[in-house]
């Protein structure tokens, strides 16, 4: 009992601060764009050649600017947010009006929560495995080699890495499709054959994702446990006689897992900023580019809408983190 | 200067060392540049590498290889400003918040946790565009550093709350040390490794950074970065039309960047940490 | 120390090996483009041309399509508007945009009446003649086409077009609210196939807002919507077809749509009037940037693409079979209706006085700007008009002598600004480039325009000096004595045709010794709106209806009621120019009808005000950039063979099937 309310109830009300703050932070940014999403409407339709007149625009203006409640003060404006918010109501989007906010996230995220999620998992235990043997045998010479083409592979910009394996894997040596999220015309049913085909569509922008994903993960891990690998209560360890294996687990990975589970922690709240660059790339659906398109339209309430979630998201993933915390590292449990 | 003759014999630091020098001295170039980058056809467009023009030229008719001097100016400063600003406050911050502890610790982890939730994408995005295109080396420097402190914060709070619990910290206190002084000759030189390996970390995102805004487009057209180099390359299609000079530049030069931050980064931690001092010096004088 | 070196070495060649296997997976078959910078001494060389390689077709195992829906039956074509946000909704009718060009208006939607700006023709769809007014305007009736039905076998009458101007009025979330509320007073079915329109006021052009013109409002099925409980949030999912396509299956993701003819295909307006659309499905696909749309076309999976200049060139490199709207240099579309060039903020000083504007329109050279922003392949428009054939025809040519005769007044003298020799120009740098340009001055015409304004810097500078501007030094200084800096505001799109615009006028100017500042914004089109710029890649002039030789569709944009201060949203030409003269011509266009041949006049008339004062600087036509491979379908809407509209997004697309060939691979 002691333990929960000393701490689990601080880092509770510290999670439910920081949600709080976040969304705030973020509906300021947004007011202060300068874009206004009806005009974006207009605009919308001019770039097409499709110019409403300017008798008809006028006249849409209005309507548009009462439809979208963008009316009152600012903090009408937020204490109304917070209201929709409780009752479950992201409102409708502006740029897709009346579309509600709600069905253009339920369309996007599957493709890119089923993408992000695998491929950072992937990505994040097979970086992290391989940093850490790499670390703890950091004299050999296959880490060494290893770790050198990690280095040279990091910093190569994911554009230009992502359109080299398409031309070579999808357009030069014809093994995975030339993007798209699934063929055209199979059936959306939860059949095997729609399951297939969305895997070998995924195959290539999670391969791409997770080689340069591995790298980061790579190198951290492996510093860590490079560097506790050194410390002293190792070096004591292995001058006392204990075996190997055990040094490796009991010491030195559970020492070095604790900052790199939070970082996961993180990474996989940025699902929802979702993979922008792969789904131009790949022409994969997501919600990276319906962010995206919010942002440059100004649509308020879809912007707020993925932004929450992410906020919560990630939020609740350091929350859960932190609470399993204790049972790793003694030393917090006896604070 | 015997740091410097120390840390050289490290073989990793060289080849950083050396490649970083070479970088620098490329973008100081661009101060004696023949060509205003800003004019376009002053050349032939779409050239391979040539005696003239040692990298060729480009789609808008400029000489590539003085284009990449003013990219990796560019580039460096801002991954500079970025670095130093967020430097400065995640050192502050963790630093008050690892000593003080108590409720100074929760209200600064509070609003650093605010900060380090947002998605990062989309607010650089957001606030890229609230700048209404005037972003130059400075300001995109800065937006970038407010955006890097806040996980750099928590990892230098941590290393002082462990710092905290070891023995000499109850010494200094009983032996009546006043806090200032506390602080900095004890804690700063356990910090500082940390605070040098993050800041080769965080010149590397901020170039990332860069070169992804840069790809979509929100970066300033007459800025030449290597994120905007990119840009344009790709846009101009010189993958397929096979202008590989143009888009290979960056590319390049980016990895060499990125590579020998990387190495300077963990040979100077390496260093400052007497522990792998000694183990270094095994090391440094059979690699050579 | 060396093996690191040597290990780092190793693995940046390798990556830079595969890189450059990929970079050069196309054969060559042209050699890069010689580009001699202007002003220099051109050399004469040969341009290499190596024969194309017949590639055999790559097989198309993952991309194929499903069983079924044979790949030589099969038109694929490229989604203009790119990634659909909402793919499971096909509810054009709503206010906001829903990617109606992924076959929606191209197959699956007819209008009223359509204009084909190749052709020169207002065509009529589900009408079955031109709108019928009443002597004073106030009265509108349209003849439904009869026999014309729904693809679920529901007959297309008057009750549909009532129903959809009706839930148009009651419903504000909904496309055309506000002008159907201002303007109609009643409308009702006089017959299953007439409709009677009661206007609230005189409207000499009420049809317009059904004319199809990349968009309009087209009637609903009145059985389906009627039993939705909103029109606006009702996703028409599946829909009904007044087209001859209906939908076959659609992606969740938002990147394709597949179509598929109708077995009833003669019971639409396409079928009556054009005959049976060739492919029996047509594929609308978002491939993705344009580097994708090579890769796609390469492999002979996208029939017809919208590019970047760049990637068309990719394309043609590495295609045997693709081919643009024009066979040779410069290959872009010239039909397009829509006039490029440069805005000015005509609110804003110095920009409010027209020598200023007509001594930047004189210190550009227009041979120069084409080949730095387009490469050579646009055509230039000297009129506030796009140079398609059919108004080269009925403006360009016939104010051709005046366009000769008119001048401007620069130190007390008379200029002549006009440059009919500008395309001839065009064709020497084009032949220097090593391009196979004909001789035949009207070939020249028809590839290059008809002429421009003079590349006249010593006039330009009169006129500057004569407003109180200094050239100290070489560089240009207002007239309170500061430094002119002008800003130039674009999108952040480098590969736009805008902003190649402003790259190239910024070019030119800055020869010409004014410090150009580009600020490349993605708010651009807030701060246009607001006025906050000085001068912006925007369109110079409204696009006209292209199919129709009235023109108050692009002067009623500089009516002065519709101008506002800076500051506030502009539902003008954002160029907020405005001048009495063109109030008049706008006035009285509104009082006689678009067919009266007074507009022919007042046309003319109204381009003259527009010359004169040149409020914004007309430069290229759009150059569109499609690119098509004949290796399933030919017979498409080349230069050589307009019988449409080219363009795959435009919803005469469906016009265009009938007549396609398959070439039986």
């Amino acid at each position: 009992m002691l333990f929960l309310k000393k701490y689990m109830l601080p880092r509770v009300l510290q999670f439910l601060t920081v949600v709080f703050v976040g969304i705030t932070l973020v509906f300021i940014v947004i007011r202060m764009l300068p874009v206004d999403p009806v005009k974006q409407i207009i605009n919308t339709f001019a770039m097409f050649g499709a110019t409403i007149d300017p008798a008809s625009t006028e006249l849409l203006i209005q309507t548009l600017r009462e439809m979208f409640g963008l009316e009152g003060t600012i903090f009408e404006q937020y204490f109304a947010f917070w209201g929709r918010l409780f009752r479950g109501d992201f409102g409708p989007s502006l740029f897709l009006f009346p579309v509600p906010v709600i069905d253009l996230i339920v369309t996007a995220l599957p493709w890119t929560a089923g993408l992000l999620l695998l491929t950072t998992f992937i990505s994040w235990l097979f970086g992290t495995i391989m940093g850490g043997l790499a670390g703890y045998f950091h004299k050999s010479l296959w880490a060494k080699f290893l770790d050198r083409v990690v280095m040279v592979l990091r910093p190569i910009p994911f554009y230009v890495f992502a359109l080299v394996m398409l031309i070579i894997f999808a357009y030069l040596i014809p093994l995975f499709p030339l993007g798209g999220g699934i063929a055209v015309g199979t059936p959306i049913t939860f059949s095997w054959r729609f399951i297939v085909d969305v895997i070998r569509h995924a195959a290539l922008p999670a391969l791409s994702m997770g080689i340069l994903g591995s790298a980061v993960w790579f190198q951290t891990m492996r510093l860590i446990v490079q560097s506790v690998t050194s410390e002293d209560f190792v070096v004591y360890a292995k001058a006392g006689g204990l075996k190997k294996n055990t040094i490796a687990f009991k010491y030195v990975i559970r020492n070095a897992i604790l900052p790199q589970i939070t970082a996961l922690g993180l990474s996989l709240g940025q699902i929802f900023s979702g993979a922008l660059i792969t789904e131009i790339v790949f022409a994969y659906p997501g919600i990276g580019s319906l962010l995206n398109a919010a942002i440059i339209n100004g649509d308020y309430n879809v912007i707020m809408a993925i932004t929450t979630l992410s906020i919560v998201t990630i939020s609740t993933l350091i929350l859960i983190v932190d609470l399993i915390y204790p049972l790793f590292d003694p030393q917090v449990r006896f604070k | 200067m015997k740091m410097l003759k120390d840390l050289l014999r490290d073989g990793k630091f060289k080849f950083g060392f050396i490649v970083l020098v070479i970088l620098v001295t490329l973008s100081l170039l661009s101060f004696v540049s023949p060509y205003d980058i800003t004019i376009w056809n002053v050349g032939i467009r779409d050239r391979p590498p040539s005696w003239d023009n040692l990298l060729g030229t480009n789609s808008r008719g400029q000489d590539v290889f003085w284009e990449m001097t003013f990219a990796i100016r560019n580039s460096l400063t801002i991954a500079v400003f970025a670095a130093f600003f967020s430097r400065i406050v995640a050192v502050i911050i963790g630093l008050i918040a690892g000593y003080s502890g108590g409720k100074i610790d929760k209200l600064l982890m509070s609003i650093n946790d605010s900060v380090l939730v947002l998605p990062l994408l989309p607010i650089l995005i957001l606030v890229s565009s609230l700048m209404r295109g005037r972003l130059d080396v400075l300001s995109l420097g800065l937006m970038l550093g407010f955006f890097g402190w806040a996980w750099d914060a928590r990892v230098i709070r941590s290393q002082i709350l462990k710092l905290r619990e070891k023995g000499f910290t109850y010494t200094a206190i009983i032996s009546g040390s006043s806090t200032l002084k506390l602080v900095a000759k004890e804690y700063l030189p356990h910090v500082t490794p940390l605070v040098f390996a993050t800041i080769m970390n965080n010149m590397s995102w901020a170039v990332g950074m860069e070169v992804t805004l840069a790809l979509l487009g929100l970066s300033d057209f007459e800025m030449s970065t290597l994120g905007t180099m990119l840009h344009w390359a790709i846009s101009y299609q010189s993958m397929l039309l096979g202008i590989w000079w143009w888009i290979l530049t960056p590319v390049t030069v980016s990895i060499f960047l990125f590579v020998g931050l990387y190495l300077l980064s963990v040979s100077i931690s390496e260093y400052l940490d007497p522990r792998t001092r000694i183990q270094r010096i095994g090391t440094v004088r059979q690699s050579n | 120390m060396q093996k690191r070196m040597v290990g780092v070495l190793v693995v940046v060649a390798l990556l830079i090996g595969i890189a450059a296997g990929g970079l050069f997976f196309l054969p060559r078959d042209q050699e890069p483009i010689v580009e001699e910078p202007v002003g220099e001494e051109p050399v004469g060389e040969e341009p290499v041309v190596q024969e194309p390689e017949e590639e055999e077709p790559v097989a198309v195992g993952e991309d194929a399509l499903p069983g079924g829906v044979p790949r030589n039956e099969t038109l694929i074509a490229g989604i203009l508007s790119g990634k659909i946000m909402t793919p499971d909704d096909f509810n054009v009718w709503t206010v906001t945009w829903k990617h109606v060009d992924r076959g929606i208006q191209q197959l699956m939607l007819e209008p009223l009446w359509i204009v084909d700006y190749v052709t020169g023709e207002v065509i009529n769809a589900l009408a079955s003649e031109p709108p019928i007014y009443n002597e004073d305007f106030t009265q509108m009736t349209v003849k439904m086409r009869d026999e014309m039905f729904w693809s679920d076998g529901v007959q297309i009458t008057a009750d549909d077009l009532v129903f959809t101007i009706e839930t148009i009025m009651q419903n504000p979330a909904l496309g055309g609210h506000g002008w159907s509320n201002a303007f109609v007073e009643r409308v009702y079915a006089q017959d299953p196939l007439t409709v009677v329109f009661e206007l609230k006021e005189p409207n000499t052009r009420f049809h317009s807002h059904f004319v199809d013109r990349w968009g309009a409002t087209r009637p609903m099925p009145k059985h389906i919507f009627e039993q939705a409980e909103d029109p606006a949030l009702f996703p028409f999912n599946p829909p009904v077809s007044s087209g001859p396509f209906t939908l076959h299956s659609h992606d969740p993701g938002g990147y394709w749509v597949l179509w598929e003819r109708r077995e009833d295909w003669e019971r639409t307006p396409t079928g009556e009037l054009f005959g049976m659309p060739a492919p029996r499905y047509v594929l609308f696909r978002h491939h993705g940037p344009p580097e994708m749309r090579v890769l796609s076309q390469g492999r002979h999976m996208l029939d017809m693409a919208d590019m970047s200049m760049e990637a068309l060139r990719a394309s043609l490199m590495g295609n045997p079979y693709t081919r643009t709207f024009r066979d040779e240099f410069p290959w872009t579309v010239n039909v397009d209706p829509a006039i490029t060039g440069i805005m000015f903020n005509t609110a804003r000083p110095p920009f409010d006085q027209k020598e200023v504007r007509w001594a930047l329109t004189l210190a550009i050279d227009i041979v120069d700007f084409i080949a730095i922003g387009f490469d050579g392949a646009a055509v230039m428009g000297a009129m506030h008009l796009p140079p398609t054939p059919v108004y080269q025809e009925w403006y360009y040519e016939p104010m051709e002598d005046w366009k000769k005769e008119f001048t401007i007044q620069v130190g007390g003298e008379q200029f002549h600004p006009y440059d009919p020799e500008a395309p001839m120009r065009m064709a020497e740098h084009s032949r220097l480039r090593g391009f196979a340009v004909p001789e035949d001055p009207q070939e020249i015409r028809d590839m290059f325009g008809i002429g421009w304004w003079k590349h006249a810097p010593d006039v330009a500078t009169t006129l500057l000096e004569e407003q109180g501007f200094e050239k100290i030094r070489g560089r240009w200084h207002l007239p309170d004595g500061t430094p002119w800096v002008l800003t130039l505001l674009t999108g952040v799109n480098p590969i736009g045709i805008g902003e190649r615009n402003a790259f190239a006028a910024a070019q030119q100017w800055e020869r010409f010794g004014i410090d150009v500042n580009i600020m490349a914004s993605p708010m651009e089109g807030t701060m246009v709106d607001m006025g906050e710029f000085e001068v912006n890649e925007g369109w110079p002039a409204i696009e006209p209806w292209g199919g129709h030789h009235d023109l108050y569709r692009t002067f009623n944009t500089w009516h002065s009621q519709f101008m506002r201060p800076i500051g506030e949203t502009n539902p003008g030409h954002d160029g907020r120019w405005s001048d009495p003269r063109m109030d008049a011509i706008v006035e009285r266009l509104e009082v006689i009808g678009w067919d009266d041949p007074e507009t022919f006049e007042l046309g003319m008339e109204g381009l003259k005000v527009a010359i004169e004062e040149m409020p914004s600087i007309p430069t290229v036509a759009f150059p569109g950039m499609i690119v098509w491979d004949e290796h399933y379908w030919t017979n498409f809407p080349g230069a050589e063979n307009p019988y449409t509209q080219p363009y795959h997004h435009w919803p005469n697309f469906k016009y265009m099937l009938p007549f396609l060939e398959p070439t039986g691979r």
